[in-house]
């Protein structure tokens, strides 16, 4: 299959000099999730901001939907690939949750019509109804974030960068943003997050790839990732709680990461032809 | 440190920062107190050797290339339109004359602004913020307003740097930045709107976490950074008091020139300005055509 967007031999050196991320090579599928993770610092910024060409490869090529970043403009590239930044009030300046929506629309000169059905489709989305007339501004900080996704959502881009969608974020948030994520996903959008959030990506389970000083160590489902205790230590991550919790439990399948309370749950109910062989299965850390 | 000051170890860096000002104070005087353009060229040129003892040539002429096209800009212009002028010097093609008199004062003029700057370019990249602050608070002046005016130096790169986000934030909303000059000064609105606010933002936490730290409690407070004036400084005061008098020497009984002033010297001049402008611009289209040319590649 024909990747959607494909990093070839990336690197990107600053004009002070830093080499912010080096030969990355990275081929994202359509209807794929990929989270990036790494420490702060480790150049996942700088490459995302590749893939809608607010930067271009100092060295390689980046192609997206068959189009070389180097080549097109920033504009177009914005209408295939949606960049959420980190702080929506970046993003936000204008009166009204609707005139918000439109904006990016209106950048791309659509016709009327095509503008109000790309901002209906956006609001339904995001259930934004009620809130319409509102200033983003009088909203709270994780309104005003779905408001800044929204926004980009409006101009339904094939990709979608989300940069740290759940710092800050309630718990209601939090939730929030995985379930935008699990929807972006089944409307058949690709969705590359950026994020320091393991619970996320232990819910979603998607493709992760870890960066660490601009290079990329590993790329693989969550779950492999995870177990990889070499990769997660050089990286500076640490996996979810409940993984760790897993992983000292003798008798739990050694060769599957459980990722959330769910799985190792049903992995209990299936293991549990009696009362007595249950606590002896949830015996912390007796074989190890 | 975020600020224009470029730290170097060189004579003018080690100045206290009240001398400093005060050479501020004496390039501005001494340029409007020498109203020909002679000595204003000396004046300038007397300037670059500090320049060259701070250690700054490369910053400093980066700096100054705006001023440069100011400087330009008003002796063409001024030179040829200007009503004060009635001696023509010489003609370009169509019938536009430069006339001495409105050359003269053409010269003046710009020859003003690049010596003001200069001296600016020189304290700003040769003192630390909080240096001019403390020495400030020496003058007596309430540490408020020291304050004020260090956190002004600092925020300009803060704010370059939310500008440069704010954009790239815009520009992932389809805005294209590269339009025609209509289509940029419309998208001043979408970069502006969101820096002024974030600015307000980040100036009123600032006032927060200030009196999270005691900010506004009365009574002298001291300096993590001490400067003393010394020996240095006091040569440096007397050199420039010495070229004050001298000056004022000059203006009162010598009529304020040498008269070195002539035509040659003011064609001079400006066609001086010109080519150094036309370099700038050789340079700038070159550096674009490159850049094409690598985007292609």
């Amino acid at each position: 299959m024909q990747p959607y967007m494909s990093v070839k031999n990336v690197s990107h050196v600053y004009p002070n000099g830093v080499t912010a991320i080096k030969d990355i090579n990275l081929d994202i599928y359509e209807g794929e999730v990929v989270a990036i993770l790494g420490s702060n610092g480790s150049g996942k910024t700088t490459l995302v901001k590749h893939f809608n060409g607010l930067l271009t490869p100092t060295k390689g090529e980046i192609t997206v939907g068959g189009l070389n970043t180097k080549k097109e403009k920033i504009s177009k590239l914005s209408s295939l690939v949606g960049y959420v930044f980190q702080n929506p009030n970046h993003q936000t300046f204008l009166p009204s949750v609707r005139k918000e929506l439109e904006y990016g629309c209106t950048n791309l000169k659509m016709s009327e019509s095509e503008i109000e059905e790309r901002v209906n489709k956006a609001i339904e989305l995001f259930e934004l109804e009620d809130r319409l007339d509102d200033n983003p501004f009088d909203l709270n900080s994780s309104q005003r974030k779905e408001v800044a996704m929204a926004s980009i959502m409006a101009v339904s881009p094939r990709v979608i960068v989300l940069d740290e969608p759940t710092t800050g974020q309630d718990h209601k948030g939090c939730k929030r943003v995985l379930d935008l994520v699990r929807m972006f996903k089944e409307h058949g959008h690709i969705v590359v997050l950026i994020t320091h959030d393991m619970h996320l990506i232990g819910e979603l389970n998607c493709r992760t790839v870890v960066m660490n000083q601009s290079k990329k160590i590993a790329d693989d489902q969550a779950d492999v990732v995870f177990s990889h205790k070499g990769v997660m230590e050089e990286a500076g991550l640490q996996p979810p709680q409940i993984t760790s919790f897993a992983n000292q439990l003798s008798n739990l399948d050694a060769n599957k990461t459980y990722l959330t309370i769910d799985s190792i749950l049903s992995w209990i109910k299936e293991n549990k032809p009696n009362e007595e062989k249950k606590e002896e299965a949830v015996q912390i850390g007796s074989g190890s | 440190m975020n600020s224009l000051y470029l730290p170097k170890d060189s004579l003018i860096h080690s100045l206290d920062p009240r001398t400093k000002m005060i050479f501020v104070a004496f390039v501005v005087a001494s340029s409007f107190i020498m109203n020909d353009p002679a000595l204003q060229l000396l004046l300038l040129v007397s300037l670059f050797p500090l320049v060259v003892i701070a250690k700054l040539v490369k910053p400093y002429l980066i700096s100054i290339q705006f001023l440069l096209l100011f400087a330009v800009l008003i002796m063409t212009v001024h030179g040829i339109y200007n009503p004060i002028g009635v001696t023509p010097v010489f003609e370009i093609f169509g019938g536009l004359t430069f006339k001495y008199e409105s050359m003269v004062y053409a010269s003046v003029m710009s020859f003003r602004i690049l010596v003001i700057g200069t001296g600016a370019v020189l304290f700003v990249m040769t003192t630390h913020p909080s240096d001019m602050a403390s020495a400030l608070v020496k003058w007596k002046v309430p540490h408020s307003f020291a304050f004020i005016l260090l956190s002004t130096f600092q925020i300009i790169p803060i704010i370059a740097r939310e500008a440069k986000i704010v954009m790239e934030a815009q520009q992932a909303r389809c805005l294209d930045v590269k339009g025609n000059i209509i289509q940029r000064v419309k998208n001043l609105v979408p970069m502006f709107a969101p820096l002024f606010i974030i600015t307000f933002m980040k100036v009123h936490q600032l006032s927060y976490v200030l009196e999270c730290r005691a900010f506004s409690r009365k009574g002298n407070k001291t300096s993590l950074r001490e400067t003393n004036i010394g020996s240095l400084d006091y040569s440096f005061l007397l050199g420039m008091l010495a070229v004050l008098v001298f000056e004022i020497y000059l203006k009162l009984f010598m009529m304020g020139s040498f008269q070195w002033t002539t035509d040659a010297l003011l064609t001079y001049s400006l066609i001086g300005t010109w080519v150094v402008c036309g370099f700038m611009l050789v340079k700038f289209l070159v550096k674009r055509f490159q850049g094409k040319f690598g985007g292609v590649n």
